[in-house]
């Protein structure tokens, strides 16, 4: 019977635990006051918008209506979006996109950051080099790889043609076909460096006795990478690719300035066909619908994120 | 061809004709100051330089030129693919409005075709818009019959609605009420390399009749030489591709809606008619089957099939009578051979009338620009000062003003502009000139309906890319088109 005392116990404990609460925030109750600020700016520029998304989402926006005179649909907007070819077609782009440029702006970054890890003369100066399709703006990027792809008088065109490699010049971004791999590429191109900085980060951490001593032990170069770098580099990797995935997830210049979404929207993601229905055709409502939708994925990654960071914290602190 | 609602159909019926019925009327009440019956590139020489005018004077009718006040201005200004003639006459207006109206403080802001609409929008949402701005045509009706607009006509700011061209007033007016008078208006025209002709076995001093003989001809200088024949763009959210699709879907007989029709109502879809479906398969024929035009026309603009026809690696194009000036500009820049390559470029441009469809209908867009007032409510700080506003859109909308600001590209939108001095200037300076001025009575405005800019700027580019990639066949994609226009003008679609 003993654990009666306990049931009993229970809610004072908790009021007890509770009113502690209190207690030390009314202690504290001038360092909440220094926050208060940055809390009350935070909750207007990132709270209210994402309520007023929401919100949002539950109307009809036509073109032919101002925004205050939107029209209540309940979930509509969800259900005409769940069930739209375009839909399915833009979410198999986007997660092809979101996760062909994250594992390879990984591995090539993953590359680099080993092969700039050893000591060589001009490492510095290849470093820099490889630093600048990261520094670079994204716009910029976009015309330039946007005359190179050219399919008509675009820079790899005239080379492979004066090579005598084909008659015409390949069609890159105007095809249905190869348009997303190839801003793929673009983006993998410029994401790369970040990638190669933070495992360069990383492998700063990677203890050289470790190291050492398998070398001692005759374990091969694949074998040190893999049971002793690789290892340390997981935390690192982790956070990484998450936000690689962020960053894929909702990107937007190289697509849209690049082709628009198109051609047929086959180059079309999320974050443009949100734009488009947004900015272009002033489907508020749906677009906020979209916009819900890629909110609750990203709150996914942001998660794994957080967790990420705690357990690699928890692990600096030895626990 | 699906009708849409009756009721809403009836009711744009009895605008449209009213509309024409005033438009009519007034003018029977108020001639117009050019006879446009006469219109052609002799009548355009004869009136020329016939009349003076003082926009100082004029605009100091509607606001005193002491007047203090403030204004904001957004509008369609210059872009990569107009000349530097043009850049010029910006400054100088800008310039001149200053010096004429020293006391008011001008703050105005330039935004290129493809970024204007949606700014504008983004800013209007948040009451943050300026208190005057300057909208391409497609563009005026969306905002006044959402009430962005204050109601303005000519007469506000001194001018007589006969002063503009009825087609251009049909742009700025909904629901039988006028928003917005015009600031220039222009009709393209058919550019083609007289050498490429020539090298192709075309006769060198003949453009191309009708559309069908522009995809024979594109493939004929295709599988000749090797390079593109016709200049085709079917980009999405460029301003470019309905400017270039139109014409050619109105001259088979097609259209959105009836709107190349003398009263046009709106009420019938006609995208997927077999004659709209007969103009998307010209442009398959040429993009796909022939392969006689530029590859990159789905995701390239105007802008980039200039250099292209300055490299004479382009036959033919649908185009501004400013290209002349374009390639003139292009061709400074060029060094060494190139210069000499571009020269031969220019030597060999004509222009011609755009071609008609098999049963000789030849239209082209009717476009242009028009200037508005916003509601106070919507702009930034909540005021608008309707002197200063008043005053800015007298300016801009002076005969003088009006053609110098469309020197090289358009025309102006006050019809008295062609009587001035420097439209005889022009005429002696600007190749080529005639010929778009005599496309002008060939015009066929927008539909002057709130969904136009998503049809024009995204349904119908959607259309050609959908056929042209092979996504949808020429028939499926005009349907899906259909329907997707049907479905905006229910109020619903994603």
């Amino acid at each position: 019977m003993t654990p009666v005392t306990g049931q009993y116990d229970a809610p004072r404990q908790k009021q007890r635990e509770r009113s502690g609460i209190l207690e030390q925030m009314w202690l504290n109750r001038f360092d909440y006051l220094y926050v208060l600020p940055a809390i009350l700016v935070m909750l207007i520029v990132i709270a209210y918008p994402i309520y007023y998304t929401i919100d949002l989402s539950f109307f009809k926006t036509p073109p032919s209506l101002q925004l205050r005179d939107k029209i209540f649909v309940g979930t509509d907007n969800y259900a005409a979006i769940l069930s739209s070819d375009v839909f399915w077609r833009v979410t198999m782009n986007t997660v092809v996109w979101t996760i062909a440029s994250t594992l390879f702006a990984f591995v090539l970054g993953l590359g680099a950051a080993l092969a700039l890890h050893r000591e060589f003369v001009g490492r510095g100066v290849l470093r820099a080099i490889l630093i600048i399709p990261w520094v670079i703006s994204a716009v910029a990027a976009s015309y330039i790889w946007k005359w190179i792809y050219h399919s008509d008088f675009g820079v790899i065109g005239a080379v492979l043609v004066g090579l005598g490699l084909t008659d015409r010049p390949p069609n890159f971004i105007d095809s249905v076909n190869t348009v997303l791999p190839s801003l793929i590429v673009v983006n993998v191109w410029r994401e790369f460096p970040f990638a190669m900085i933070m495992l360069m980060a990383g492998l700063q951490t990677v203890p050289e006795q470790l190291l050492r001593a398998a070398t001692v032990d005759g374990a091969g170069a694949w074998q040190r990478f893999w049971h002793v770098t690789f290892p340390h580099l997981r935390s690192v990797s982790t956070v990484t690719i998450l936000l690689l995935a962020v960053a894929n997830f909702n990107s937007f210049i190289i697509p849209w300035i690049m082709t628009g979404g198109g051609p047929a929207s086959a180059s079309h993601i999320w974050i443009t066909h949100i734009y488009e229905l947004a900015f272009g055709r002033q489907r508020w409502g749906v677009a906020a619908a979209y916009s819900v939708l890629l909110f609750l994925i990203l709150m996914a990654f942001g998660y794994f994120y957080v967790r990420a960071l705690s357990g690699s914290e928890r692990k600096d602190h030895g626990e | 061809m699906t009708s849409l609602y009756l009721g809403r159909a009836i009711g744009r019926g009895i605008v449209v004709a009213a509309m024409t019925a005033s438009l009519l009327t007034s003018s029977v009440l108020a001639a117009p100051p050019v006879d446009l019956s006469k219109w052609s590139p002799e009548y355009v020489r004869s009136i020329a330089g016939t009349e003076e005018f003082d926009t100082a004077a004029d605009c100091a009718k509607v606001t005193p030129l002491d007047y203090t006040g403030r204004l904001t201005f957004w509008y369609q200004g210059v872009f990569e693919g107009d000349p530097d003639l043009l850049r010029q006459y910006y400054k100088d207006f800008f310039e001149a409005f200053r010096a004429t109206y020293p006391n008011i403080v001008l703050e105005e802001q330039a935004l290129t075709y493809n970024d204007l609409l949606d700014k504008f929008r983004t800013a209007l949402l948040g009451n943050a818009g300026p208190m005057v701005v300057r909208l391409q045509i497609l563009g005026g009706v969306e905002f006044a019959s959402k009430g962005y607009l204050q109601e303005l006509k000519p007469e506000d700011v001194g001018y007589s609605t006969e002063d503009f061209w009825p087609g251009a007033m049909k742009s700025v007016t909904w629901d039988g009420k006028t928003y917005g008078v015009p600031t220039n208006n222009e009709t393209m025209a058919f550019i083609w390399n007289a050498d490429v002709f020539k090298r192709a076995g075309l006769d060198p001093e003949k453009a191309p009749a009708t559309w069908d003989d522009v995809v024979k001809y594109s493939k004929q200088i295709h599988d000749t030489l090797g390079i593109s024949g016709y200049g085709l763009v079917a980009r999405k959210n460029a301003g470019n591709t309905p400017y270039r699709f139109m014409p050619q879907l109105w001259g088979y007989g097609g259209g959105v809606f009836d709107e190349a029709t003398a009263s046009p109502t709106y009420s019938q879809v006609e995208l997927n008619s077999p004659q709209s479906k007969a103009a998307l398969q010209a442009s398959y024929d040429m993009y796909v089957r022939d392969k006689s035009v530029p590859v990159s026309a789905l995701t390239n603009q105007q802008a980039d099939n200039q250099p292209l026809f300055l490299a004479g690696q382009l036959g033919m194009m649908i185009s501004h009578p400013s290209d002349y000036n374009v390639m003139l500009d292009l061709q400074k820049k060029a060094t060494g051979g190139d210069q000499e390559k571009a020269q031969t470029v220019i030597d060999n441009m004509r222009y011609g009338l755009v071609p008609t469809g098999p049963d000789g209908k030849r239209a082209v867009v009717f476009g242009g620009s028009n200037i508005h007032i916003l509601q106070p409510e919507y702009v930034d700080g909540g005021k608008v000062d309707e002197p200063a506003a008043k005053a800015m859109v007298c300016f801009w909308t002076s005969p003088e003003w009006s053609l110098k600001m469309a020197y090289a590209g358009s025309n102006p939108g006050n019809l008295n502009g062609f009587k001035t001095k420097w439209m005889k200037e022009r005429l002696d300076s600007i190749r080529f000139l005639d010929v778009t001025t005599s496309m002008l009575p060939y015009g066929v405005p927008f539909p002057a309906l709130p969904e136009t800019p998503e049809i024009m700027n995204i349904i119908v580019p959607d259309m050609l890319q959908n056929a042209l990639t092979g996504t949808m066949t020429v028939d499926e994609a005009a349907d899906d088109a259909a329907k997707k226009v049907e479905e905006i003008m229910g109020g619903g679609g994603l």
